[in-house]
């Protein structure tokens, strides 16, 4: 209960209703209170049923009852199902309350996101930046000059001030007929010649006052064509091109009406273009007829059609071209033509030869304009200038009676400013030293900041790319020991593994054992072959020594030559000997080969057998 | 040490220029120095200076205007920031630089700050100038003393009660052992100081086209992508119209931005110089456009008419070329030919006038003489720039 009051409450607050801080649930809400809720409540839903409900109860019992059942009603048309009457809201019971609050908070419309209504697009998306900008500097308080700071200099100095001048800018959509193309020409002019609408203005800064005239001119025409059309326009049941075209027509024909009778008492037939008093004299009757609805209103058909068939002829006399009437004879329609064209030759020789008195005219114009202003900028400047000296001739004549003594005090007094000013100076720079050196340091202070915290950044993103690449590691290590849990438990569960253990441990032993064993008859093996080519060495020395030896007394000595070939013969023998043990050490190892071999090939053999 | 790049510009007083010593008949009609009191002197000349300025860029990479004497307004220092090298990204550091915005001169001087100094912090600076006279020279020269000064005690103080001494006595003591006198900057050394000898070798007979723009108060602009070239030569324009000794015609640093554009749009007739070479498609902005760089000189469609040139103008361009290909006349006697030759002009333009009531020339007065049609066209528009015309 307590829960739904206050969210029954808050809501009430966001309507409008004004509900004090305190009451804390819906028995505390007064009468005057709970037809407020309601009435705002019903506002907001439904604006059109609510705008003439009221939102507080009147003092008279009538006026009360009054407003109970037209609030109830209201509920009712709103679609409260529940019992309602002028009861709910003078004589107010809690739960009966309690549910029409809840039905009508129900039935308050919910805040939509703006961002998803409205569309997106380029031009949209400017818009809204400007109207941004816009606010943001309307919102900026204006400040007395002396105390703006720069970012006021462009929105609230004097220099950001402008008259507001306008004048028409010409636009290529502007020139129209209805439902027509531009000419050629006119689409070359505007193509090419016709300047942007920035620089049609004569000053920069007067583009926005251009701009906004014209585009309140255009606003305020379409409003009007908006209200016309919805108002007669609709009813007439034809198309806007249609409708516009009438009224075209009924304007014009109401213009040549008026010059008609107007220009009925001047001489009939009147060919060459009026003079401009005649001109304003017609305008004038124009303005100050009566609407000219009565002219085509008043009067009968015979005398509408009397009228326009007179407008006719004068109209033709005025607008130049005439209508040949169906009975004249071909020659003289040939002489008039003849005569039109003559007649419009001279006048085109006449407005050409204007244009070139024009055009000579403008020429001088421009000549002589820029004459003029720069006679009038070089007086201006002369002015000024005269001005200033002037000022200083007039001080100086004023101090010239008493010359030498004011000569002396003059030169005192620019010394002695001359000496203030530098003092203010070097106080001046007192101030202004420490803060400029402020200004670098802290200035510096940030920029070191900025290295430290874009080194930081950087420090911090490789620490993200470690860690993302750890978590991968893991995840797959997680994996892969999944994966070898469930293998295992798949795997046989008979042969134990200690078992295994201590057979691949006894394996180890043995084969460190009969590593040991080899290792023992390799280096015996080496040093019987040590002793072996040591003695081999000796041998051959002592041999080659007792050989030179002998030898040189052989060849005096028989004796000694028996003995010498007796030694030859030794030797050659011991070697000899020496040779077939080795062979047959040899050969033992072949016999041993072949033996292995054999021991090999047997199972195969058996196999084949 | 502070070192000047171009040579040929900006000399330095105290050793003979190569226009040494202005011919007597420029100096004719400047007003004899008065003897003794340095105060009379001073009261004429010091009266246009304006303003001093300060920028500064410190390490941290920022630019900014730290302090100025007296004021500068608001639109003004931002056009100055602009014209500072320091704040340009390109990383051409242009010494010295002057143009003219709102008919004020401003003269920036930049210093490359080496170690080591009293500035702590600071790499670069400039020091901004602003008077109402033509005279880069001097100012040029006075720059250099306040630049020495700024980077010797480190603070804008001294500076500042240098520029006052200059203010008030007209003069300085510099750290060179010398001094630094107003006087030594005649204004017609600075109007002369260019080379018309060098405008005319580049163009040749096209010169004449100048010429008859700035005659008849046209819009030049020119382009060229060097800063230092474009002050070189916009600078000599003015001296083809020695006549009227108007230099505030000349804008010879100008961006395309909207307040100096619409400060241009202001004066009639102007030689603009333009760094940028989008500016030839402003149509809107010139009736003559040079491309320095290229040496081509083009008048605009809406201007050709106007600028029309015949017999006349053969023949004072041929004056000029020969004038200025003749190798033992100095540039002085050069300008000197062609106001010669302008005078003549301008003397036969008056007596025309004269012969008319109220001595203004009209189109049909003119006509009556029977001109070949392009000097008719020509002593036309002459007349309106010379204010001879009946309005």
């Amino acid at each position: 209960m307590e829960e739904v009051d206050k969210i029954l409450i808050h809501a009430l607050k966001q309507v409008g209703t004004e509900v004090s801080e305190d009451t804390a649930s819906v028995k505390h809400l007064t009468g005057e209170l709970i037809v407020e809720a309601v009435a705002r409540c019903i506002r907001v839903i439904d604006p059109g049923l609510g705008s003439p409900l009221p939102t507080s109860l009147p003092p008279g019992m009538s006026a009360r009852f009054r407003v109970g059942t037209s609030l109830a009603q209201a509920c009712q048309d709103i679609g409260y199902k529940g019992e309602i009457g002028y009861q709910t809201f003078l004589y107010s019971n809690e739960p009966e309350i309690r549910s029409l609050l809840m039905f009508l908070v129900e039935k308050l419309p919910r805040e939509r996101a703006e961002a998803s209504d409205q569309p997106t697009g380029k031009s949209v998306v400017l818009q809204r930046a400007v109207a941004a900008a816009i606010k943001a500097q309307l919102a900026v308080p204006w400040l007395p000059p002396n105390c703006r700071l720069p970012l006021h200099a462009e929105t609230q100095s004097p220099v950001a001030l402008h008259c507001f001048h306008a004048q028409p800018l010409s636009l290529p959509h502007c020139s129209k007929g209805p439902g027509k193309d531009p000419l050629r020409e006119v689409q070359d002019y505007q193509r090419e010649i016709l300047p942007p609408v920035t620089a049609q203005p004569s000053h920069h800064a007067s583009v926005v006052a251009y701009i906004l005239e014209q585009h309140a001119a255009e606003l305020s025409a379409a409003q009007e064509w908006d209200n016309e059309w919805n108002s007669q326009g609709l009813l007439s049941r034809l198309t806007p091109q249609e409708y516009r075209s009438r009224k075209l027509i009924r304007l014009r024909k109401r213009v040549e009406e008026q010059l008609h009778s107007a220009a009925l008492p001047s001489a009939e037939g009147d060919f060459g273009p009026r003079s401009t008093s005649d001109l304003s004299d017609l305008l004038q009757a124009f303005r100050g007829s009566t609407p000219s609805d009565h002219i085509l209103a008043k009067g009968s058909n015979f005398t509408h059609t009397q009228k326009f068939t007179f407008t006719q002829q004068p109209a033709a006399a005025v607008t130049g071209p005439s209508v040949p009437a169906g009975h004249q004879s071909e020659s003289d329609v040939q002489l008039r033509q003849q005569e039109e064209q003559l007649s419009l030759q001279q006048q085109f020789q006449h407005l050409c030869s204007e244009f070139e008195e024009l055009a000579a005219d403008m020429k001088h114009m421009r000549v002589t304009n820029a004459q003029v202003l720069d006679e009038l900028k070089q007086r201006e400047l002369g002015n000024s200038e005269n001005e200033e000296k002037m000022q200083l001739k007039k001080k100086t004549i004023d101090l010239l009676p008493d010359a030498d003594n004011n000569l002396l005090k003059l030169q005192a007094l620019v010394e002695a400013s001359a000496n203030r000013v530098v003092n203010l100076a070097s106080q001046w720079e007192k101030h202004r030293a420490p803060l400029i050196d402020e200004h670098r340091r802290l200035k510096e202070i940030c920029s070191n900041q900025d290295l430290e915290s874009s080194r930081k950044l950087s420090e911090m993103k490789s620490l993200h790319d470690k860690i993302r690449v750890s978590t991968e590691e893991a995840k797959r290590k997680e994996e892969i020991y999944k994966q070898l849990v469930t293998e295992l438990e798949n795997l046989p569960q008979d042969a134990s593994r200690s078992a295994y253990t201590q057979r691949i441990l006894e394996i180890v032993n043995n084969i460190q054992k009969q590593k040991e064993e080899i290792t023992k008859i390799l280096s015996d093996t080496k040093e019987l072959q040590k002793e072996i080519n040591s003695l081999t060495g000796k041998l051959d020395r002592t041999f080659a020594v007792t050989d030179e030896l002998v030898f040189k007394d052989a060849k005096k000595d028989e004796s000694v030559r028996k003995s010498y070939k007796y030694l030859a013969a030794l030797h050659e023998n011991c070697n000899q000997l020496i040779q077939t043990i080795e062979d047959t050490g040899t050969i033992l190892r072949e016999i041993r080969d072949l033996e292995e071999q054999a021991m090999l090939m047997l199972p195969s053999v058996t196999s084949h057998q | 040490m502070l070192t000047f790049q171009e040579s040929g510009c900006y000399p330095d007083p105290r050793c003979p220029g190569p226009s040494a010593g202005t011919p007597p008949w420029l100096s004719q009609s400047s007003p004899p120095p008065a003897s003794g009191n340095v105060w009379n002197m001073a009261a004429t000349e010091t009266q246009f200076m304006l303003s001093v300025g300060l920028i500064e860029k410190d390490v941290n990479g920022d630019t900014l205007w730290v302090w100025c004497f007296p004021s500068v307004a608001s639109d003004l220092r931002k056009v100055l920031l602009s014209k500072c090298c320091l704040t340009q990204d390109a990383r051409d550091f242009h010494t010295f630089v002057f143009g003219q915005f709102c008919r004020t001169w401003y003269y920036i001087t930049t210093v490359e700050v080496q170690e080591p100094t009293a500035l702590n912090k600071v790499t670069h600076f400039s020091i901004v100038v602003t008077a109402k006279d033509f005279n880069p020279e001097k100012y040029a020269a006075l720059s250099r003393i306040l630049c020495r000064m700024y980077i010797k005690h480190g603070s804008p103080v001294k500076m500042m009660e240098a520029y006052v001494t200059v203010l008030t006595k007209g003069m300085c003591q510099s750290d060179e052992n010398g001094s630094f006198l107003i006087k030594d900057y005649d204004v017609r050394k600075a109007y002369l100081a260019g080379s018309v000898k060098d405008v005319v070798s580049q163009f040749g007979m096209e010169t004449i086209i100048l010429y008859t723009a700035l005659m008849l108060k046209k819009r030049i602009i020119v382009h060229h992508p060097r800063i230092e070239a474009l002050l070189e030569f916009t600078r000599v324009l003015p001296t083809l119209t020695w006549h009227r000794k108007d230099w505030s015609i000349l804008h010879p640093y100008v961006h395309l931005s909207d307040p100096e554009l619409e400060d241009l749009k202001k004066c009639p007739g102007y030689v603009a110089g333009f760094v940028d070479p989008e500016v030839s498609n402003r149509l809107d902005l010139f009736d003559v456009y040079v491309n320095l760089p290229d040496g081509v000189i083009t008048v605009s469609q809406s201007a050709k008419e106007s600028m029309a040139m015949g017999k006349l103008h053969k023949d004072i361009g041929h004056l000029i070329v020969q004038s200025a290909e003749d190798a033992e006349r100095s540039d002085s006697q050069v300008i000197k030919d062609i106001s010669v030759k302008t005078k003549e002009i301008l003397a036969n333009l008056m007596a025309l006038a004269d012969k008319c009531e109220d001595s203004k020339i009209t189109l049909e007065g003119l006509k009556q003489h029977h001109f070949p049609p392009a000097t008719e066209n020509f002593l036309f528009h002459l007349a309106a720039a010379e204010q001879l015309l009946r309005i």
